[in-house]
């Protein structure tokens, strides 16, 4: 659920230019890799069904840990791959952003944040099941591991950036910001088996989705 | 690899996630929304506080700066697009796959 909640202006000046330059940088290379590689059909199905879900699970606020929300970025990683992930991450934040959920001059922070959640879902999910590990417990700990990247970039990008308006040293920023970290662990493990459930699903009904009949390639778009 | 090294491995994983969790959640304000609880930490630093990890009482809402600009129709429509979208793309796909082969 890692994802930057602070407005607009929480930023200083220099940080939101240098996170919207690393996150088009970032869109530039995927979009290369897409048009150089190209990408199935398929895939381009399982993009558009998997941003719809990130981005309606986005908006919903649970009743656990406080009241948190899902993003679904590990699961989109595992089933639409790596680069059209992280164009589903940008996608999801700038509908998100229009609806002020998240400030639009954090666009390139978030979707670094979440494109990241879905880049490592993506190849820990393939790491896990060339290991020979089974569906359910290969996608749970590669959503896991993805979501947890994701926070703990998020809290970088924070503690380096620095907060307008807080008077808070950079050393108890720091430890603020590990507080909020800490609880985005928690909240993937619940979306990292929820995650895992899906594929084992998908999995069942649907293998060929997945490309897992030969313990090959998984599904995604690696151009 | 073995099932049982599999599950214990990932079992490692959820309860390191979950202790981080729980610190964060008790350090952090306890049971406050995402948005209060940023607000707070980033502003006042950690602040401990309790509550329960589950409210069914508060159900699930839709996010706050949705619900209170009054946004949720706009949100559900474009739900309701992207889904539409993906429909689509998911039949073309399936009748392209059909017709090549």
């Amino acid at each position: 659920m890692a994802h930057i909640h602070l407005g607009e202006g929480s930023f200083p000046l220099w940080a939101l230019v240098l996170w919207t330059l690393v996150g088009a940088g970032l869109i530039g290379i995927v979009t290369y890799r897409i048009r150089k590689g190209g990408i199935e059909t398929g895939q381009i199905a399982l993009a558009g069904i998997g941003a719809a879900a990130s981005f309606a699970v986005f908006q919903l606020n649970l009743p656990v840990w406080g009241g948190i929300h899902m993003n679904l970025t590990g699961l989109v990683g595992i089933l639409a791959g790596p680069t059209l992930g992280a164009l589903i991450a940008l996608v999801v934040n700038v509908f998100s952003a229009a609806l002020g959920h998240g400030a639009v001059g954090l666009l390139g922070a978030n979707t670094l944040v979440n494109a990241s959640e879905a880049v490592v879902a993506y190849y820990s999910f393939r790491a896990l099941t060339r290991m020979d590990w089974d569906v359910f417990p290969a996608s749970a700990g590669a959503a896991t591991v993805g979501l947890s990247t994701g926070a703990v970039l998020m809290g970088a990008i924070i503690v380096v950036s620095g907060v307008n308006g807080s008077a808070l040293p950079r050393a108890d920023l720091t430890v603020a910001v590990a507080g909020l970290v800490g609880l985005n662990l928690g909240v993937a493990v619940i979306e990292g088996l929820v995650t895992g459930f899906v594929v084992r699903f998908l999995a069942s009904v649907r293998p060929d989705l997945l490309a897992l009949g030969d313990r090959g390639e998984p599904a995604g778009v690696t151009a | 690899m073995e099932r049982w090294k599999q599950y214990a491995s990932l079992g490692a994983l959820f309860a390191v996630a979950l202790a981080a969790g729980l610190w964060g959640f008790r350090a952090t304000g306890g049971a406050l929304p995402w948005a209060k609880r940023s607000a707070r930490a980033l502003q006042r630093g950690l602040d401990e506080g309790g509550g329960a990890l589950v409210d069914l009482g508060r159900g699930v809402v839709v996010a706050g700066p949705i619900r209170n600009g009054g946004l949720v129709p706009e949100f559900i429509g474009l739900v309701a697009v992207l889904v539409a979208v993906g429909i689509a793309l998911y039949v073309y796909a399936g009748r392209r796959r059909g017709g090549a082969a």
